[in-house]
């Protein structure tokens, strides 16, 4: 029936993007090449790209979706996952816009204690905040579970939330990165989709004695990953990173789960596939990979 | 020597032959040796991979031909025939030389033989696909296998590197 938008409507989107641009220097154009839809659609697909539901559920013992209780084993401790889900009691549905965006960008709670750098925010904080907006809008058109969260498991002085500003301030750079206009649109989009909403770099770099991802050693393979499993480096190294494989090696593998040898991926990059890669656009894949590959090789 | 002790030697030298005969070839009889059995399932995983990389190089358009493509997913379809006992003996958990296969794999033992069993109506298809021809139908079809044999990886197997 209405074909042209109304300007109410085309306000509505551009006033988020004007607040994230006006704070970002220049706003990050890669984000902007999800589908297209409505927030809710977009959001879905954000959602996938950003891998949310694995951490969020407690699928092997049955757990409702994105209702937390996940044990996460890490060298720090014991994390279990919170509830994501929009009930108010337990889950995030008095949250704000506001507080939506400050979690992912800030990694603050909405009473301002910092969250644990488990929830990957050193990498979210590069989300756009069109792209955090239409996640928050999917996330609420989801059911409510009503489940209180776990308290987590943290070895000292891990444990020790009053140190998280300390952390931020070493590990956090607040904001989208805005693109480069010297790289093709994929590249940006790649980066984009691996560093942003991905957030590769959280499992595949090391990271140091105070749980920061080592920037030195970005993608360069993490030998003391979730679980404690290895997770092998995805620079342009031929032997421990990806520097041999073809396009088609890597765009095959974030759709199937099957590498080069023949071989399918299991633990929890079997799920990145299985919850998130596999479910990507072609062209995003595809940009995921053309990205990779300018990675720096570091064996 | 008395008839007695003969009769009990030669008993006793049959059944060692007969064991060693049998043992080894069959590969799961109780008393076979772990550290082959891993070795055995090894050699199977690995001909399963070679089978569904042949096939990901005819997908990828990366110089296989449709003919390695056919006798890969043979191969793949004559893996997932195999009973699942006999690939995952008893007694092969992780600790066995360089076996990664996790413990919980025997404690839920009625799933895996589940993820087992999903095997090959997937390879079916991945090979009825391959015999089509239609590349499209064929990365469906390599698609739907490698997910099967994930779910298995993903939930029994530990992380080699």
């Amino acid at each position: 029936m209405r074909r042209v938008p109304t300007a109410a409507a085309v306000a509505a989107w551009l006033l988020p993007l004007a607040v994230a641009g006006g704070g970002a220097a220049g706003g990050a154009l890669a984000a902007d090449m999800a589908p297209a839809g409505d927030p809710v659609s977009r959001g879905a697909y954000i959602f996938q790209a950003a891998g949310c539901l694995g951490c969020h559920s407690n699928e092997k013992e049955g757990g409702a979706p994105l209702a937390g209780g996940r044990a996460l084993a890490t060298p720090f401790g014991t994390f279990h996952t919170p509830n994501i889900t929009p009930d108010p009691e337990t889950g995030i549905g008095r949250w704000s816009d506001a507080d939506f965006i400050r979690a992912f960008r800030e990694g603050l709670r909405p009473d301002g204690a910092a969250l644990f750098p488990a929830f990957p925010y050193a990498s979210y904080t590069r989300m756009t905040d069109r792209d955090l907006l239409d996640l928050k809008a999917y996330l609420f058109s989801q059911p409510a579970v009503a489940a209180p969260n776990k308290p987590h498991d943290l070895t000292p002085p891990f444990s020790w939330r009053f140190l998280l500003p300390v952390w931020q301030w070493m590990y956090l750079t607040p904001g989208p990165v805005p693109d480069d206009p010297a790289k093709p649109p994929a590249w940006n989009r790649g980066r984009y989709l691996v560093d942003a909403l991905g957030h590769c770099g959280e499992c595949h770099s090391p990271r140091t004695l105070m749980g920061g991802m080592d920037a030195g050693r970005y993608l360069a393979g993490n030998p003391d990953g979730p679980d404690g499993d290895k997770v092998p480096g995805i620079t342009g190294a031929e032997s421990k990173g990806i520097g041999d494989w073809s396009d088609g090696d890597l765009t095959l593998l974030l759709e199937t789960g099957l590498t080069p040898e023949g071989d399918v991926v299991g633990g929890a990059m079997g799920e990145v596939v299985r919850n998130s890669t596999s479910k990507l656009t072609a062209d995003d894949r595809a940009a995921i990979a053309a990205y990779l590959r300018t990675v720096p090789a570091k064996d | 020597m008395s008839n007695r002790v003969v009769n009990v030697l030669a008993a006793a030298s049959v059944a060692g032959l007969m064991f060693a005969l049998f043992g080894m070839s069959a590969g799961n009889a109780g008393a076979a040796d772990p550290a082959e059995q891993v070795k055995d399932r090894q050699q199977t995983m690995k001909k399963l991979g070679g089978g569904m990389g042949a096939v990901a190089k005819f997908v990828k358009n990366e110089g296989a031909t449709l003919e390695d493509a056919a006798k890969g997913a043979e191969a793949v379809l004559a893996v997932t025939k195999v009973d699942p006992k006999m690939i995952f003996p008893e007694g092969t958990a992780v600790g066995v030389t360089d076996s990664a296969a996790k413990p919980e794999l025997w404690k839920n033992w009625a799933e895996a033989q589940r993820y087992w069993s999903g095997l090959q109506p997937v390879a079916e298809k991945l090979d009825a696909a391959v015999k089509s021809g239609d590349r499209t139908q064929i990365a469906q079809a390599l698609g739907a296998t490698s997910k099967a044999c994930g779910s298995c990886h993903e939930d029994f197997r530990v992380k080699k590197n």
